[in-house]
Parts: structure tokens; C-alpha cells; sequence
């Protein structure tokens, strides 16, 4: 493959991730007003399941009697999967989508008990909350090498390995853009249903939304549930593009301060906003990581810290000058006038005649 | 088990400098009603102002005290006039307050990192990973510090006190906290007084940074480890109270580093790391039992409760 394709099919990869992650937030913060300022702990908690759980599991099955420790004999065991696999297409999708599937209930149940405690309460418990899970989950996964082999971090059987030599990437970022564009296509379908509608009265009224009926506290945690197994996934996602899974992978800048400023430049409430920010903000960050170099000698300090100064003077511009962001959200479309008096005039005869 | 003195003076030591911390965020929370996540970041700033000051022009950390806090006080100030403000009389609410203090938190992050980088490559010194335990003097065979932070603690918290009940000012302040419609009719100027508190909040932060130092091991990163720790103690001391926060600070201190202490004597060194659970962990059951914390627990009425039982 070419330099240019190579290049391209990566940033595709990375803006598929984060888009998948910025669009979880945008379903949290964007439908819902729900200031989740752990995103980290769920992209992290998926990540950390498929270093932990899938691997374990195929030794179980592969290797019963073999006595390697998936952690311990990390390199062995996973070379020995790797073999297994890697000769069975049908065994790596299976592997693929069972560790998806399981990184998205494991998101969603570190969703719903980390913001428990403080779900009742106003939205800025609840995002301090979240904000120290995600530190501590990160804390766990650092210093318990039993998990996913703490600071050292683990190699995981590479679900892509059957595709082979330079196509693995390609397989890699069409995987990443099709969940990418079910979780679009989901979002959606969920924008457009009485729970979308729902969620957006929560966020724009909390008081009048209870007035109507609807039970605040489950919605909130019925989308901190969804928003987390979506991050999730995109986390566990990262983990099979890698083929590891290491603690120090994870951080709160790029993981919860990173989506924020995607959905929030992007537009928040629309998942077209969520995808505008993840694609400038990714291409952005390539092109300064491609010139780094280039201006490094200049001055006397490492260039990624200017990086951070300006994603987050980005920020606060578009809160304090724009901030509907650059895709603003669309008003919900409701039917015609003629519509409604139509369906009304129809219920009153049916109410008459029955 | 007996309790070691070079674990009661960390103890003491680190609740002091706490709850300077925490009074700071919970004043800041009770104007503007918004939970400052740039908080640890003011006296990470402060912690290398110190650092630059003791070592490029010799002074005693404990002379560092005095810039660190106009310097966190006006860091603290700028969030509020330049961010803060324009949001608040845009009608943001506190979502949009929560993320601008976030987006405020990356900024400092990299002034902090590029400041450290700066010192490290210009000037030598070793800004990561690094202590001022050697420039601290001796009393009694004992750090300063562990005279120091104490004793400061306390004045803050009666000067404090002294400034929020024997001065017009002070009044003025908690009278545009309690309504700040009303006291607006009667002619206190909010913006003057919140500001104020922002300034105050930062200047705490400032010199408990001044004063880390001479106590841990300080990073750039120092301010998230820290800011577990004083979103614990305010929420603990209930939010809404700023003796309640000086208490926070002091129950979660004591709690994290005897915790941490005692529990890696008994089970293993290994649990060291883990030391933040402590904090979240007293958070989460504030939260889940008395979320008002421990000022917000009508406390006469339970006694009564169980006199009666």
C-alpha cells in the first residue's frame, strides 16, 4: 500500500473511534443534559474487559490443561490463540463481536453502579462522581496485575490476524466505521422516538418533564447505561486495533476532555455535530503531530502541551461565542397543522360514534 | 497497634493543607454555584512558582507563601472575569459552567507542563517527580511544617470566620450568597463579591501549593490526584458550608493517610496505590446516606430520635 493510503485508512480508524466515543457522549450530554465527566471509566472499562475476560476464556477452551497463565505466559498464550484463530476466519468474528457484545454489557453495568450513588442528586455530583470512578478504574487497572497486567499491560489475540499483512488495517477500519455507523444509525432511530423526545424535555426542563410523567431518575440512568456500553465498545474496539490493552493507554485527557470538545465544538444534540467535531479535531491532531518536528528545535519545551493550550482555548471560544457549536441542533419536526386537526377530528368521531 | 509519629504528623500535615483546599472549592461553590474542576490546577501553579523561587532566587519556601497566593488568587480571578462571568450573564447553566472550568483545567495543565519543561531545560531544575522537604527548616527535631500548616489552617479558617461575620464586606457576601436578587435590590454589588470569592478561593489554593511541596512528591498531574481528595472533603463537609468544608478536609486528610497507613502495615504495601478509594469511598457514602453532608444532618433531631428509641 501506498504512504497516502496508509495515512488515510488511520485516520479514518481514529475518527471512526472517537466518533463512536463523541456520539456515546452526545446521547449523554447532548440528548439528555447528563454531564458525564467520566467518559474515561467506560471507554477504559471496555478496554480493560477484553484485556481481562475474552483471552482467559479462550484458554479455557483452547488450552484447558495447558497451564499458561493468560497474564504470566502472556506472549505464549496469546501466540498460541493467535494460531488458533488466525487459520479460522468464522472463530475471530465470533471472537469479535462475543468481546463486543461483552465490553458493551460491561460498560453498561460500570455506567449504572458508578453513577448510583449519585443519580438522585444534582448533575454536578453526579459528574464529580464520575470523574473519580474514572481516576480510580484507571488507579486499578495501573497497580492490579492479575487484570490486564497493570502498568506492563497485556497483548490480546488479534481478531483481524486472518485478513493478514497489510490488509489487517483495512479490516481494522472498516470494522471501527460499520459499528460507527450502527451506533449513528441507532442514535438516530433513538433521536426520533418518544424516549429521544423524552430525554430532550429531561434535559431542557427537569421539573416540567417530571410534571408530565416521566420518571427522571430512570431516564438518566437508563442513557448513562447506553452512553457507557457505546464507549465501551469504542474502547474495546481500540483494543483490538492495537492487540493490547494497557492501563497507561487511558487517560482522562484523551478519553473524557477529547469527546467533550468534539461534541461541543461539533454541536451538541445532533449526531451530525458529533461526527464534524471527531473529524476535525482528529485531522487536526494528525497534522500537528506530522509537523511536530519540525518546530521541536524552537522551543524550549515538548509541543503536545501547546496542543492541549489550544484544544482547550477552542473550547471555551465556542462556549463563550458559539455555543450551539457548528452544526447547531435541528427543532424537532412535528406534524402539519391539517395533520393534527385530521387526527383530532377522527378521535372526536370515534369518541361520538363509540 | 501503636500509632507512629511519622504517620500522624503526614496525617496532620496533609488534612491541614486539605482543607485550605477545600474551604477554596466549596466558597467558590456556594457564589457561583458551580464545582471548579481547575481547582487542583491553582495550586499546582503555585507549587511551581515556589519551585522557581527557591530555586532561582533562594528564598525559604515558607517566604514562597505570599506570591503563591496573589498569584493562584489572580489565576482563580482571570476563570471568573474572563469565562465565568460572561457565561453567567449569558444565563449557561451550570452544565456549560462545569465544562468552561474543565476546558480552563486543560489550559492550565499545559501552562503547568510547559512550565516545568521550561525550568528543566533552561535552568536544570528537576520539575517532575520532586520534593522541598530539604529546604524546610527544623523545630523542635521536627519539619516546620508540621507546625506550619496546622497553625495556618487554623488562622485561615478564623480569619475567615472573622471576615465573613465581623465585616461589612463579608455580610455583604454571604448576603448575596443566601439572594442574590435581594441583596442586589439593596444595593451589593454580586460581581464585586463573587469575584472576591474566586480571588480568596484561588489564594487558598496557592498556599496550600506553596506548602505541598515541603510535604509530597509533586507532579504536574498533581492537581487530579488532589482534586479526588477536595471534591471529597467539600461534598463530606456538605457543599454549602464552609466550615463544614475546613471539617471535610479534615476527616477525609486524617482518614486517606492513617487509612492508607495502618491498612498498608496490616495487609501489604501493595495497597498504596489505591489510596484514592479511601476518598471516593467516604464520598460515596456521604452521598448515598447524607447528601448534604455532615453540616446538612440536622444532628439535634437524629440525638433525639435515638433517645427516644
Amino acid at each position: 500500500m501506498t504512504i497516502p493510503a496508509v495515512f488515510f485508512i488511520d485516520l479514518l480508524t481514529i475518527i471512526g473511534l472517537f466518533v463512536i466515543i463523541s456520539m456515546s457522549l452526545n446521547l449523554e450530554f447532548g440528548y439528555a443534559g447528563v454531564p458525564n465527566f467520566g467518559k474515561l471509566l467506560a471507554v477504559a472499562g471496555g478496554a480493560f474487559f477484553v484485556g481481562a475476560v475474552p483471552g482467559r476464556l479462550m484458554m479455557f477452551i483452547f488450552n484447558p490443561s495447558g497451564g499458561l497463565d493468560f497474564v504470566l505466559n502472556n506472549i505464549e498464550a496469546v501466540t498460541m490463540l493467535n494460531q488458533v484463530i488466525a487459520s479460522d476466519p468464522s472463530a475471530s468474528i465470533i471472537y469479535l463481536l462475543l468481546s463486543l457484545v461483552g465490553a458493551g454489557i460491561a460498560g453498561g453495568v460500570l455506567g449504572y453502579v458508578a453513577s448510583y450513588p449519585a443519580i438522585r442528586l444534582r448533575g454536578d455530583y453526579l459528574a464529580i462522581t464520575l470523574l473519580a470512578m474514572a481516576e480510580i478504574l484507571r488507579v486499578v487497572g495501573d497497580n492490579w496485575p492479575e487484570l490486564i497486567g497493570g502498568s506492563m499491560g497485556v497483548r490480546i489475540p488479534d481478531p483481524f490476524r486472518w485478513v493478514g499483512g497489510e490488509s489487517r488495517a483495512l479490516a481494522a477500519a472498516v470494522t471501527i466505521l460499520a459499528v460507527a455507523a450502527v451506533v449513528f444509525v441507532y442514535l438516530e432511530l433513538v433521536l426520533r422516538s418518544p424516549l429521544g423526545r423524552a430525554l430532550r424535555a429531561m434535559r431542557d426542563d427537569e421539573l416540567s418533564a417530571e410534571v408530565y410523567g416521566k420518571d427522571v431518575v430512570r431516564l438518566r440512568t437508563k442513557t448513562l447505561i447506553v452512553g457507557c456500553a457505546i464507549a465501551a465498545i469504542g474502547g474495546a474496539l481500540y483494543s483490538f486495533l492495537t492487540a493490547s490493552v494497557s492501563a497507561r493507554d487511558f487517560n482522562r485527557v484523551t478519553h473524557t476532555f477529547w469527546p467533550w470538545v468534539m461534541v461541543i465544538v461539533g454541536g451538541a444534540g445532533n449526531n451530525v455535530g458529533a461526527l464534524v467535531g471527531a473529524g476535525i479535531f482528529v485531522t487536526l491532531r494528525k497534522i500537528i503531530t506530522f509537523y511536530k518536528s519540525y518546530f521541536e528545535p524552537f522551543v524550549p519545551f515538548d509541543v503536545v502541551w501547546l496542543e492541549y493550550l489550544l484544544l482547550g482555548l477552542a473550547l471555551i471560544v465556542v462556549l463563550l461565542y458559539r455555543p450551539e457549536g457548528l452544526v447547531p441542533e435541528k427543532p424537532t419536526k412535528t406534524l402539519i397543522r391539517k395533520d393534527i386537526q385530521e387526527i383530532a377530528e377522527r378521535v372526536r368521531t370515534e369518541a361520538s360514534s363509540g | 497497634m501503636a500509632l507512629s509519629l511519622p504517620l500522624i504528623r503526614d496525617a496532620i500535615i496533609f488534612a491541614s493543607l486539605l482543607t485550605m483546599l477545600s474551604t477554596g472549592l466549596t466558597l467558590t461553590y456556594m457564589t457561583t454555584k458551580v464545582p471548579n474542576f481547575a481547582h487542583g490546577d491553582f495550586a499546582t501553579m503555585s507549587i511551581y512558582l515556589n519551585l522557581a523561587l527557591v530555586h532561582l532566587l533562594g528564598l525559604s519556601p515558607y517566604l514562597g507563601v505570599v506570591p503563591s497566593f496573589f498569584f493562584s488568587g489572580l489565576i482563580a480571578l482571570v476563570l471568573y472575569i474572563a469565562v465565568l462571568r460572561p457565561l453567567l450573564n449569558r444565563g449557561a447553566n451550570y452544565v456549560i459552567l462545569m465544562i468552561a472550568t474543565i476546558a480552563y483545567d486543560m489550559i492550565l495543565i499545559s501552562i503547568i507542563n510547559i512550565i516545568a519543561d521550561y525550568l528543566n531545560r533552561v535552568y536544570k531544575i528537576l520539575t517532575r517527580l520532586f520534593q522541598l522537604k530539604g529546604f524546610d527548616l527544623e523545630f523542635i527535631e521536627q519539619p516546620m511544617i508540621f507546625i506550619v500548616a496546622p497553625v495556618m489552617s487554623i488562622l485561615i479558617i478564623s480569619l475567615l470566620y472573622f471576615f465573613l461575620n465581623k465585616t461589612k464586606f463579608g455580610i455583604a457576601m454571604r448576603a448575596a450568597i443566601e439572594n442574590p436578587s435581594l441583596a442586589e435590590v439593596i444595593g451589593i454589588n454580586i460581581n464585586l463579591t463573587y469575584a472576591f470569592s474566586w480571588f480568596i478561593s484561588g489564594g487558598l489554593a496557592g498556599i496550600a501549593g506553596a506548602l505541598l511541596p515541603l510535604y509530597m512528591t509533586c507532579n504536574p498531574d498533581i492537581g487530579v490526584r488532589l482534586l479526588i481528595s477536595v471534591f471529597a472533603a467539600s461534598i463530606v463537609g456538605g457543599l454549602t458550608n464552609i466550615y463544614g468544608a475546613f471539617l471535610g478536609g479534615l476527616v477525609i486528610g486524617l482518614a486517606e493517610t492513617l487509612g492508607t497507613g495502618y491498612l498498608s502495615i496490616m495487609i501489604g504495601p501493595w495497597i498504596v496505590p489505591y489510596r484514592p478509594v479511601i476518598p471516593l469511598g467516604l464520598m460515596l457514602l456521604t452521598l448515598l446516606f447524607a447528601p448534604r453532608g455532615l453540616t446538612g444532618i440536622d444532628w439535634r433531631k437524629l440525638l433525639r430520635r435515638e433517645l427516644r428509641a
